[in-house]
C-alpha cells in the first residue's frame, strides 16, 4: 500500500514539484518568523544576575512615563539621600548613567549605536552593586583609563591597549582602554552600551540627583527595603525592593521588546495564513485531474478507505518533503532576518537557541493543512459513482452554493457596519473587528469578485481577439478553484499597501503641518539615542561666531503630564504625555512660524506658556486659563497664553512652547539638546564647526524627515517580511497556473487543432491569470486604504479623515503586483503553448 | 473487388488532390530502438472523397494522417496539403492552415468546456480576426446535425453524440479543404456513430466534403468512397465502395 502509493506520488512529482515548493515557502516563512519571534533574548537573565545582592532601590517620584521610543521622566534621587543611606549602615551608590558614545576608528558613532542608551557608569571596584566584571585586561583606576563591554568594544573594533575618543556632554574626550568587561555573564548590560569610567571622573558630578540609587545591606531584601524606607531622608521618593526594582527593570525592556515580538507574531500568522490558501489551493485546483485518477482506482477495486488512506499517505508524503525544505530553508532565513534586522539597525539581542515549537508550528501548517487540504476535496471525488467521474471527460468546477452567497452578504454587511460604527464612534475595537470582519468577506466571495471581474473585462479582453475572450470565460469558469490563489496575493498587497498608508499617515502627522513652518536653515542635534550628547555652552558659542550664522535657538526638550480629567488624545507615540520645547522666545519666532489663534506671543514667559490648538482643544483650556502639569519640579501650574495653530516639530510633538525661564518652573536641569539655526552658511562649513562626530547639522528637511526615521526603519522590516509573503503568494500563483493548465492540457490542444497558434493560447493563458491577479491585486489595495482610513478615523478621534494617499505609491503597488502576477503565469503558459499538440491529443 | 494499392504518384499540382504524402517515412527514437511507423507511403486524397484509413492497432494509420495533416513531421518524404509542402510551414502558418483549410475531429471529441457549442462550432473563424462566421451556413449545419437547440448549452450539459456532432459542426465551418477525423466514432455507442457517419457521408454527398477518417470499425468503413489498408506502415490495399463483409475478408487476411 505504502510502497504503492509512494510510486504513484513519485510518477506526479514533476506535478507536485512546485506544490512542494509552494508548501515549503510556507513553513520557512513560518518556522524562520517564529524563530525570530521566539530568539529575542531573555533580558531577565544578565540582570537578574548582576544585582543578585540588590536589596532596595530608591527612585523620584515619576513625572511622565515611558513611551516607545519616548523615554520616562522620574524626578531626581538628591546626593544627600545616598549619604543618610551610606550612614545608616547600607552600601547605597547613585546611578545617573551620563551620555557617553563610543567612536570607533573611522571617526562615527560606534559599538552598539543603536542601543537604548549610551552612557557611563563609573566602575564600582568590588562592591557588590558593580553589574559589570572583568573579562579581559584590567578595570579603569584613574583618570584617563576606561572599560568597555564586550559588545560595545566588538562593534566599534576596538581592544585592551587603545585609545578610545568618547563623546559626553562635555565634548569629545579620550582615555586608554584598560579593560573589557561582561555584564551578568552577558556580553553587555541589555540594550545599553556602557563606557566603565574611573569614579572619581568629573563625569559624575552630581548636579540635581541621580536616577535612582541602588542599595545592598546584610539583612533581607525586605528587611533592607524597610529600614531604608524608615529613613527621613527618603520622604517623598520610592523605596522598592531590590527584586521588585529589577522586576520592574525588566518588565520596561520587555515592553519594548513586546512591541516587537507582537510585531512578529503578527507577520507568523500571516504567513500561516498565506501558507494555508496556498497548500489548500494547490489541491482544488487540480480537482478534476483526481476526482478521475480517483475514479479510476475505485473502478478496479479499490475501497472508499483505502483510497482516503492512499490520499492521507500521498498527502503526508508532500507534507513532509516540504516541511523538511522548509524547515532547512527557515533555520537559514531566520539569520538573514537577523542579520537583516542588524543592517537596519534594529539590533535586537537574540539567542542562538532555536525553538522548538517553532519547527512543531511549521510542521503542523506544513502537514497538517497539507492533509486537510487534500482530504476535503477527496471525499467529494470519491463521493461520485466511479463510472460517472470516468465518463464525463470533463468534471465541472466547483461553485460556491447558496449558502456562501448568503454568508458573504451576511460578513460583508456586518464587517461594513462594526467599521463604519468603529471609524465614527472612534472605537478602535469595532474598527479592527469590521476590518477582520471585511477580510473575511472578500475571502469568501473571492469567487464571486473574480467572475464578475471576468464578465467586466469579456468586451476589452474580445477587442484583443477571440483568445482574449476565452481567457475571460475561462477565468470565470474556473473561479471556484483558483479564488484561493488570488486571496493569497490580496493579503499579501493589502498589507503592503495598509503599512504605506500608514507608514504615510503617520509621518505626515508627526511632521505635522508645522514642518513647513520652520524657517531655519538647519538643525543641530546629536545623533545618540535619549539622553543624547547634549549642545554644551561652548559649542554654541563656537556656532553663533560662525560667520553667516544669524540665529541660534538651542532648544531644550522634556515631558509633563496633564493633571486632567480628560483624555489627552493624541494618536501616535506618547500617548498622555505632553512634550514641552523650552527655547528664548524671540530666537523661536525667528527661526519658526508660529501661527497664532489666539493671544499674544510677547506674553510668553515664566510660566506662561503657549498651547498648540488641538491640545488646547482637548484639554478644554483657552488664553488666560491655567494648566496643571506634573513636572520634575512637582505639580507646576502653567498659565496659557497663546493658542497657536500647529507648533514645533518634534516627537514627541511639543504642545507647549515655553521661553528658556520655563526650565526652572518645571525643574528641568539638562542643556539643550536642540538647536534651530538661521545661516548663509554652507552645511560644511557648520559641522566642521561643531567638530564633534555624535553631533549632527541637518538641513531643515533631513530633519523633517528624520522624525519620521524611526518608523523608516520598522517599515524596511515590514516591507523585508511582506515582500517574502509576496513571493510566497507569487510562487502560489505560479503552481495554481501551473496545476490549472495541466488540468486543462485537452481544451487546449482542443484550440490549437481549431487553429489557435501558439502566440494566441499563451496570450490567452497569459490574460487568464493576469486577469487573476489583477482581481487579487486590486481588490488588496482597496481593502487597505478601507481599512487604513476606518482605522485612522478610530484612533486619531476623527482627527484624521482619510490616510495620507500617494497615488503613485498604490499605482506602483498595483503594477508591481500585476507583473508579479504575470511573470508567476509567464512560464507556465509558455511550456502550455509550446507542448507538443500531438502529444497531447494522444494523451486524451 | 479491386485489392491493387495505388502505385501512381499523386500530383500535387492537380487541383483535385487535395492532400498528398510522397515518400513519406516516420521514424520514432534511434537506434535499436527505433520504430518505422511508416515507411516510404505514397498516396493522394482526391476532391469529394471520403476515405477510410483501416489497418490494426500499431499499424501506423494513426501517425500516417497526423503527417498528412501536419500535426507531426516527417522524418523523410513530403506532406501536401493543397500544393503546400506542409514542411515548410512555421508555427503561425500551420495554425492559420488549421483553422482555415482543415477540420479535425477526435474520438475524444476535445470542445472546450468554457464555451457554449456555438462557441466551439465558431472558434475557427473566430480565431482568425479576418473571417467571418457564414450565419447560413451555421444555420444549415446546425440543423442537418440536429443540435440547433443546444447552441447555447456548455459541453459539459450536452451528451455524447451531440458534443461529437458540435465537433463535426466545428470541423466543418470554415469548409475546409479537407477533414481528418481520427476513430471519430469511438466514444460512441452503433446507433449515434450510425447517425454521425450518415451526417459524414451527407458532408461529402452534398457539399462535396474531402474527409480521410482514420478507423478499425468495417462499419465505418463501409460509408466511404474507397478504404486503404495500412500494415507495418505500408500501404498494403486498397478498395472502392466495400461492403462490410469485403472489409472483415480484407483485415482477416491481413491478419
Amino acid at each position: 500500500m505504502l510502497q504503492r502509493t509512494i510510486k504513484l506520488a513519485w510518477y506526479k512529482r514533476n506535478r507536485y514539484a512546485l506544490t512542494v515548493v509552494a508548501i515549503g515557502l510556507s513553513v520557512a516563512f513560518i518556522v524562520s518568523t517564529l524563530l525570530l519571534t521566539t530568539s529575542i533574548a531573555d533580558v531577565g537573565d544578565p540582570l537578574n544576575q548582576s544585582y543578585a545582592e540588590l536589596d532596595a532601590a530608591v527612585s523620584g517620584p515619576s513625572v511622565s512615563a515611558g513611551d516607545g521610543p519616548i523615554a520616562g521622566i522620574s524626578a531626581p534621587v538628591p546626593e544627600r539621600v545616598v549619604d543618610a543611606i551610606n550612614a545608616a549602615g547600607f552600601e547605597a551608590v547613585g546611578f545617573s548613567s551620563p551620555y557617553a558614545q563610543v567612536i570607533d576608528a573611522g571617526g562615527n558613532a560606534g559599538g552598539q549605536v543603536q542601543a537604548a542608551a549610551n552612557i557611563a557608569e563609573p566602575w564600582l571596584g568590588s562592591s557588590v552593586l558593580n553589574g559589570f566584571a572583568v573579562v579581559d585586561g584590567a578595570p579603569p583606576s584613574g583618570l584617563g583609563e576606561m572599560a568597555l563591554d564586550q559588545t560595545t568594544a566588538d562593534g566599534a573594533g576596538l581592544s585592551v591597549g587603545d585609545t578610545v575618543t568618547y563623546v559626553t556632554d562635555r565634548g569629545p574626550q579620550q582615555a586608554d582602554l584598560v579593560g573589557i568587561v561582561s555584564f551578568g555573564g552577558a556580553n553587555n548590560d541589555p540594550y545599553v552600551s556602557t563606557v566603565l569610567l574611573d569614579a572619581s571622573d568629573p563625569l559624575f558630578t552630581v548636579v540635581a540627583g541621580h536616577d535612582y540609587v541602588l542599595v545592598a545591606g546584610d539583612a533581607s531584601a525586605a528587611e533592607v527595603t524597610a529600614a531604608v524606607s524608615a529613613l527621613g531622608a527618603v520622604n517623598g521618593l520610592t523605596v522598592e525592593s531590590g527584586p521588585a526594582w529589577i522586576a520592574g527593570e525588566i518588565e520596561q525592556l520587555n515592553s519594548f521588546l513586546g512591541f516587537f515580538e507582537t510585531f512578529l507574531t503578527v507577520f507568523a500568522v500571516i504567513a500561516v495564513v498565506v501558507g494555508m490558501l496556498i497548500v489548500t489551493n494547490t489541491f482544488t485546483v487540480s480537482l478534476a485531474q483526481r476526482t478521475q485518477e480517483l475514479a479510476l482506482l475505485r473502478l478496479v477495486g479499490t475501497t472508499r478507505r483505502q483510497l482516503m488512506s492512499q490520499v492521507v499517505i500521498e498527502a503526508l508524503l508532500l507534507g513532509l518533503a516540504g516541511t523538511a525544505l522548509g524547515t532547512g530553508v527557515g533555520l537559514i532565513g531566520v539569520s538573514a532576518m537577523g542579520a537583516f534586522l542588524d543592517v537596519l539597525g534594529l539590533s535586537i539581542e537574540r539567542s542562538n537557541a532555536i525553538a522548538y515549537s517553532a519547527i512543531a508550528i511549521g510542521a503542523i501548517v506544513g502537514i497538517g493543512v497539507t492533509v486537510v487540504a487534500a482530504v476535503l476535496p477527496a471525499r467529494k471525488a470519491t463521493g461520485v459513482a466511479p463510472i460517472e467521474a470516468l465518463r464525463t471527460s470533463e468534471v465541472e468546477p466547483p461553485s460556491a452554493g447558496r449558502r456562501r452567497q448568503v454568508l458573504v452578504l451576511i460578513t460583508s454587511l456586518l464587517g461594513l457596519a462594526a467599521l463604519v460604527f468603529g471609524s465614527a464612534q472612534g472605537d478602535i475595537l469595532y474598527a479592527g473587528i469590521g476590518i477582520g470582519v471585511l477580510f473575511l468577506a472578500l475571502y469568501l466571495g473571492g469567487e464571486y469578485l473574480i467572475r464578475a471581474t471576468a464578465r467586466v473585462a469579456r468586451p476589452f479582453l474580445s477587442l484583443a481577439g477571440p483568445t482574449g475572450g476565452l481567457a475571460s470565460r475561462n477565468l470565470e469558469r474556473n473561479a471556484g478553484r483558483t479564488a484561493a490563489a488570488a486571496s493569497a496575493l490580496m493579503i499579501g498587497v493589502s498589507l503592503i499597501s495598509f503599512f504605506t498608508l500608514m507608514a504615510a499617515t503617520i509621518g505626515q502627522f508627526i511632521a505635522g503641518d508645522s514642518a513647513d513652518a520652520i524657517t531655519a536653515d538647519y538643525v543641530v542635534q546629536g545623533v545618540g539615542n535619549p539622553p543624547g550628547p547634549v549642545l554644551n555652552d561652548e559649542l554654541l558659542i563656537r556656532l553663533e561666531s560662525v560667520d553667516g550664522v544669524a540665529t541660534v535657538a538651542p532648544t531644550r526638550l522634556t515631558t509633563v503630564t496633564p493633571v486632567t480629567e480628560a483624555e489627552v488624545s493624541r494618536p501616535g507615540p506618547g500617548d498622555g504625555v505632553l512634550g514641552v520645547a523650552m527655547a528664548d522666545i524671540d530666537e523661536l519666532q525667528a527661526v519658526f512660524d508660529f501661527e497664532v489663534v489666539a493671544g499674544s506671543l510677547a506674553d510668553v514667559g515664566g510660566s506662561s506658556v503657549v498651547v498648540d490648538e488641538a491640545t488646547a482643544e482637548s484639554l478644554s483650556v483657552g488664553v488666560g486659563q491655567p494648566l496643571a502639569v506634573t513636572a520634575l519640579a512637582g505639580s507646576v501650574d502653567l498659565q496659557v497664553v497663546a493658542v497657536v495653530a500647529s507648533s514645533l516639530p518634534g516627537q514627541p510633538q511639543p504642545a507647549i512652547v515655553g521661553d528658556v525661564e520655563l526650565a526652572d518652573v518645571v525643574g528641568y536641569t539638562e542643556p539643550a539638546t536642540l538647536a534651530y539655526v538661521k545661516a548663509t552658511t554652507s552645511q560644511a562649513v557648520l559641522t566642521n564647526a561643531v567638530g564633534i562626530p555624535t553631533i549632527d547639522v541637518l538641513s531643515t528637511d533631513d530633519y523633517v524627515a528624520s522624525l519620521g526615521s524611526n518608523l523608516d526603519t520598522i517599515l524596511a522590516l515590514v516591507y523585508a517580511l511582506l515582500a517574502v509573503a509576496v513571493v510566497i503568494a507569487l510562487v502560489g500563483i505560479a503552481n495554481t497556473v501551473s496545476l490549472a493548465i495541466s488540468e486543462r492540457v485537452g481544451e487546449i490542444a482542443a484550440v490549437r487543432a481549431a487553429g489557435a497558434s501558439r502566440r494566441q493560447i499563451f496570450w490567452s493563458l497569459i490574460s487568464e491569470f493576469g486577469l487573476l491577479a489583477l482581481v487579487g491585486v486590486v481588490s488588496g489595495v482597496a481593502f487597505a486604504w478601507v481599512a487604513a482610513a476606518s482605522f485612522f478615523r478610530a484612533l486619531s478621534g476623527g482627527q484624521i479623515s482619510y490616510p495620507e494617499t500617494d497615488m503613485l505609491s498604490g499605482l506602483l503597488i498595483i503594477v508591481g503586483g500585476m507583473l508579479g502576477g504575470v511573470l508567476a503565469a509567464w512560464l507556465p503558459s509558455r511550456s502550455a503553448s509550446r507542448a507538443n499538440l500531438l502529444d497531447v491529443l494522444k494523451a486524451e | 473487388m479491386k485489392n491493387t494499392p495505388t502505385t501512381t504518384i499523386p500530383d500535387p499540382a492537380d487541383d483535385d488532390n487535395v492532400a498528398s504524402l510522397v515518400g513519406a517515412t516516420k521514424t520514432f527514437g534511434e537506434g535499436d530502438a527505433a520504430v518505422t511507423a511508416i515507411d516510404d507511403v505514397t498516396i493522394g486524397f482526391r476532391r469529394g472523397e471520403f476515405t477510410a484509413v483501416m489497418g490494426p492497432s500499431g499499424s501506423g494509420k494513426s501517425t500516417l494522417m497526423y503527417c498528412q495533416s501536419g500535426l507531426d513531421k516527417l522524418s523523410s518524404g513530403k506532406a501536401y496539403i493543397g500544393d503546400v509542402d506542409v514542411s515548410t510551414l512555421g508555427d503561425q502558418e500551420l495554425s492559420v492552415m488549421r483553422r482555415s483549410q482543415l477540420g479535425f475531429i477526435f474520438q475524444s471529441f476535445h470542445l472546450v468546456p468554457a464555451l457554449t457549442a456555438r462557441e466551439n462550432i465558431t472558434l475557427p473563424v473566430d480565431l482568425d480576426r479576418v473571417a467571418q462566421v457564414d450565419e447560413s451556413f451555421l444555420n444549415e449545419l446546425t440543423e442537418v446535425l440536429a443540435i440547433q437547440n443546444r447552441l447555447g448549452n456548455r459541453p459539459s450539459e450536452l451528451s455524447g453524440g451531440q458534443r461529437q456532432r458540435v465537433a463535426v459542426a466545428r470541423a466543418m465551418i470554415p469548409r475546409p479543404d479537407v477533414i481528418f477525423a481520427d476513430e471519430p466514432t469511438g466514444a460512441l455507442d452503433s446507433r449515434t456513430s450510425g447517425e454521425l457517419l450518415k451526417y459524414l457521408r451527407q458532408a461529402v454527398d452534398a457539399l462535396g466534403q474531402t474527409i480521410v477518417m482514420v478507423t478499425h470499425d468495417a462499419v465505418a468503413a463501409s460509408y466511404c468512397d474507397r478504404v486503404v489498408y495500412v500494415q507495418d506502415g505500408q500501404l498494403v490495399g486498397e478498395a472502392r465502395h466495400p461492403s462490410v463483409d469485403d472489409v472483415l475478408d480484407k483485415i482477416r487476411e491481413l491478419s
